[in-house]
């Protein structure tokens, strides 16, 4: 076995009661020093994975491993891995010292390592100098690091991040995605980030898993990602994009809109039925004689560094554009886009 | 606003004048209580120069200190357990909590004379001890539950999570926590135990006596202005724990205020 994987699920199934499983056979592996992000939508499963390798909860069936040994029965307190919880779980009745120095007095580490250690973890957040301050008299984002600080101070091998921007204003928030960042590349440790947002993960991941009613819909980089949807789930969850159904007439031409187009993608099955994303940055706005498709603008919105446009095909196809060119409302324009821009997906069913 | 001001004005000087009646002739040289004389502290000096009432005063004291500590003791373990049952449980434990609050004394009283004596249980200091021990701690439930329900649970997760067994997670974060509430439930049962009348009078015998029993029949044999300056002093030690509940929560609200 590869001895830089440091957690595999092996087909793990979480379930409450008779209800639909939470997770649904579940299987991946973690490498160590990696920034992974759970990404989905809200009670897709992700706290549950995290709650797993916790060790708050166990799987109904299917194993974790953890450097390649069986975890299963092992309880949370035994485990190398820390958590930065969603609402900081803070200790209220202690300072900031004391939260820091909860987990090496447990393991009653000696008074000087402890002064040591939780001076270093503070450092490491940005937050010399306030040991002796009281929980409620710090802010949202220095709670946060505060959390972060007590989780590291552990130096575990993993440590798990349950959406811990999400309370935070925007700014505070953009400004720790970098320290995030940064600090798991100074502390080399294996990052399990949380999120609901989809540009956070791209930011942020080294690699992402999309999630989706208890199952992993695509893992990968941000790029394949956002590139390489997989199915439409994906491609419309990780980030506003034109997902319309289409036939593959043969290799490298497909077929929507009543059009047949050039693509380069290849490997279905003659007139297979399949969906077309097509990101609204890659369509270029031009005349309608010049345009691969002809639409009509519904709407028009300012983003700050573009208009988003809004059209409508003949065919009543939504067509969403990203462009620096205005358009009026109620004009015909064309649209351009290059083989490239296509990329072709699989139906996935129900969707 | 004016009206309503006035209202509770009216209301509160009607609730303490038979207090302030009390305390007032409780200075009386004349030894009545239709016509003050003059200014006097016999009365006081004849409380503290009577032995029997002071032992009495201490045997007060000493049922409503130990009463109070093992009712809390009892009671905030019983809170925790409240805490942790399955939901349905969680319901009936909690209904027959809040029953015994609200059921009479006198029911209680005699239930507790009936059960002391086919128990065998000889009536006198064990009986009087037993009784408020057992009256208070659904007092101390009741004000440590809100406590462990305002904690969030990924508190005990995230202990847990640092390495925490259960002791360490009672002893560093559950207890830690509800300590407002344990003080708050403590000088509770201790002023309903200094205060009880109707549950002690069943239950005491063989000369053992506390304060309010003592002044009830004190008061019933006749008038003797003593027994104001005894109630007096009872009154004001109340106040002076009152005071102390007071400055606990507040300093407790002040701390946990801010979220
Ligand atoms: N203790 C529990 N009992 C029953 N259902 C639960 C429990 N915990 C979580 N669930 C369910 O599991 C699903 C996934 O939850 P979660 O992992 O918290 O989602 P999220 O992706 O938002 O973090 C939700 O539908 C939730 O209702
Ligand atoms: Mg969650």
């Amino acid at each position: 076995m590869d001895d830089r994987v440091i957690i595999r699920f092996n087909h793990v199934t979480k379930q409450y009661d008779n209800d639909l499983p939470v997770l649904d056979d579940v299987s991946f592996e973690m490498e160590r020093g990696k920034f992974y992000t759970l990404l989905g939508p809200s009670g897709c499963g992700k706290t549950t994975i995290l709650r797993l390798i916790a060790g708050f909860i166990e799987p109904t069936k299917g194993d974790i491993y953890f450097h390649g040994k069986r975890m299963n029965n092992v309880p949370a307190n035994k485990r190398q891995v820390n958590t930065v919880f969603q609402d900081y779980a803070l200790f209220p009745h202690l300072n900031v010292f004391e939260n820091v120095a909860f987990g090496l007095r447990i393991k009653k580490i000696g008074k000087e390592d402890i002064e040591r250690k939780v001076k270093e973890a503070l450092r490491f957040v940005n937050l010399e100098g306030y040991e002796q301050r009281a929980i409620h008299e710090m802010s949202g984002g220095q709670r946060q690091r505060v959390a972060i600080a007590r989780a590291i101070v552990n130096e575990p091998d993993v440590l798990l991040l349950d959406e811990p921007l999400s309370a935070l204003d925007l700014k505070l928030r953009t400004e720790m995605q970098y320290e995030l960042r940064e600090l798991q590349r100074r502390l080399g440790i294996t990052f399990i980030f949380v999120t609901h947002d989809q540009e956070e993960a791209l930011a942020m991941s080294d690699e992402i898993f999309v999630l989706n009613k208890g199952k992993i819909e695509q893992r990968g980089t941000p790029k394949d990602i956002y590139d390489e949807p997989v199915n439409r789930f994906v491609a419309d969850f990780i980030g506003e994009s034109n997902i319309i159904t289409g036939t593959m007439i043969d290799d490298f031409v497909v077929e929507f809109a009543n059009q047949q187009f050039a693509c380069i993608d290849r490997g279905f099955a003659k007139n297979e039925r399949v969906d077309i994303v097509i990101r609204p940055e890659d369509l270029e706005l031009t005349t309608v004689e010049r345009g691969k498709l002809r639409v009509r603008v519904d709407s028009v919105l300012f983003r700050g560094v573009h208009y988003e446009l809004c059209c409508y095909d003949t065919y009543g196809n939504e067509w969403l554009v990203h462009s620096t060119k205005k358009a009026d409302i109620g004009e015909e324009i064309g649209l351009h886009f290059e083989p490239e821009a296509i990329h072709v997906m699989k139906r996935s069913g129900g969707e | 606003m004016k009206f309503s001001r006035l209202y509770l004005t009216f209301i509160f000087f009607v609730l303490y004048m038979p207090i302030f009646y009390l305390i007032y002739y409780s200075f009386n040289s004349g030894g009545t209580m239709h016509h003050f004389e003059s200014f006097t502290l016999d009365w006081y000096k004849e409380v503290f120069a009577d032995t029997r009432l002071l032992i009495i005063v201490l045997h007060t004291m000493i049922i409503a200190l130990l009463s109070s500590s093992l009712a809390t003791i009892i009671g905030v373990f019983g809170a925790i357990t409240i805490y942790y049952a399955k939901h349905r449980w969680k319901q009936t434990l909690l209904t027959l909590n809040n029953v015994l609050i609200v059921s009479p004394d006198v029911i209680i009283g005699a239930s507790f004379l009936i059960l002391f004596t086919i128990a065998g249980i000889q009536l006198g200091f064990t009986s009087v001890l037993l009784s408020h021990i057992a009256f208070s701690i659904p007092i101390v439930v009741l004000m440590v539950l809100p406590k462990l329900q305002e904690m969030s649970p990924t508190l005990i997760d995230a202990a847990r999570d640092l390495g925490a067994n259960e002791w360490n997670i009672l002893t560093k974060v559950i207890l830690p926590y509800i300590t407002p509430g344990i003080f708050a439930g403590f000088f509770m049962a201790l002023t309903y135990s200094l205060d009880d009348f109707a549950v002690t009078f069943f239950v005491t015998g063989n000369g053992f006596s506390t304060l309010s029993v003592e002044i009830y029949s004190r008061a019933r044999q006749g008038i003797s202005l003593s027994v104001n300056a005894l109630s007096t002093l009872l009154f004001l030690f109340t106040l002076v724990l009152v005071v102390v509940y007071y400055v606990i929560t507040q300093r407790a609200s002040a701390k946990g205020g801010q979220k």
